[in-house]
């Protein structure tokens, strides 16, 4: 039957077992291509004609930016699952992509203002694409400040899905808002369909740093979906092979 | 090399922010890591004091 796969999803002690050994297959290539990405993009990437060297900053900023909603996302995704089909992994993993992604939103917020200053002529500015930024912050504070105020696990699961799965609104606002409203921030440059507005050697460091963050992405999910699922399963016998007692 | 550092007279936008991002992917690696410890420090302390129900013919499971 098709849907076995969907089935196992929701065993524990399979997408334990699953999340260990797909853990090094995300991290190992997503080190090398940040990595490829850093050298590329700090020294081999032309300065720009307009903005000099300060334009650097978008091979860290637009990639963070990308992970924010990105995770979010998932995170949203991943809670429908759960209050839909009322699996547990399915929350665990929601819970598990809120702290990454509120760092990384954090990150892009702080990188944005760092180029801002220069390019701008300030840090902050409260333009559409930055102040939704700042809402989808609040949204993983929300959802984590949620899941901490009950103590029932279960409970936990069920309001911090609802706040995720509403907040998703937020993501398309977050996208579009340098479209439907006059922004000082620039149209998208690399999620967009079509040809690229970079030459080469700045969009090809640019997709490498996207294509690392994300499988970075993974390899932190897999991780703490880990944990997640040992703390969910207390004393589930299947625990007693996988940490050894 | 002292031009690559000051970054045509950017440094203090480009530093920080790859200071701050690469700071973010070092702690998540190690906040998600410090995670897995712990639950498996935490599962094996909660095992520890449920040991499993002995089996139906008396011996240990």
């Amino acid at each position: 039957m098709a849907w076995t796969w969907f089935h196992r999803l929701g065993s524990p002690p399979y997408v334990y077992g699953l999340a260990a050994r797909l853990t090094p297959w995300f991290a190992w290539p997503a080190a090398a291509l940040i990595a490829y990405a850093l050298y590329a993009g700090l020294v081999v990437a032309p300065a720009d004609y307009q903005q000099g060297e300060g334009y650097r900053i978008i091979f860290l900023h637009a990639p963070s930016a990308w992970m924010s909603v990105m995770v979010y996302t998932t995170m949203a995704v991943a809670a429908a699952v759960g209050l839909i089909w009322r699996i547990k992994v399915a929350h665990a993993a929601a819970a598990s992509c809120a702290a990454i992604g509120a760092t990384f939103t954090f990150a892009t917020l702080f990188t944005g203002s760092m180029w801002g200053k220069p390019m701008w002529g300030t840090y902050w500015a409260w333009d559409p694409r930055v102040t939704s930024e700042l809402l989808l912050l609040f949204l993983y504070l929300g959802y984590m400040a949620l899941r901490s105020a009950f103590d029932d696990v279960q409970r936990a699961d069920r309001a911090s899905a609802v706040l995720a799965v509403v907040g998703v609104v937020n993501v398309p606002i977050i996208h579009y808002s340098v479209i439907w409203w006059n922004s000082l921030h620039q149209a998208p440059s690399v999620m967009k369909l079509g040809k690229p507005t970079m030459p080469p050697e700045m969009y090809i460091p640019m997709l490498a740093m996207f294509l690392g963050f994300t499988l970075l992405f993974g390899a932190l999910l897999l991780t703490r979906l880990r944990a997640e699922v040992l703390n969910r399963e207390r004393t589930a016998t299947w625990i007693r092979d996988v940490v050894g007692t | 090399m002292n031009d690559f550092f000051a970054m045509g007279g950017y440094a203090q936008y480009v530093w920080p922010s790859y200071a701050i991002v690469l700071a973010s992917i070092v702690l998540n690696i190690y906040w998600a890591r410090r995670s897995l410890a712990r639950a498996r420090i935490d599962a094996r302390k909660r095992l520890a004091m449920n040991p499993p129900a002995p089996s139906a013919k008396g011996e240990p499971a």
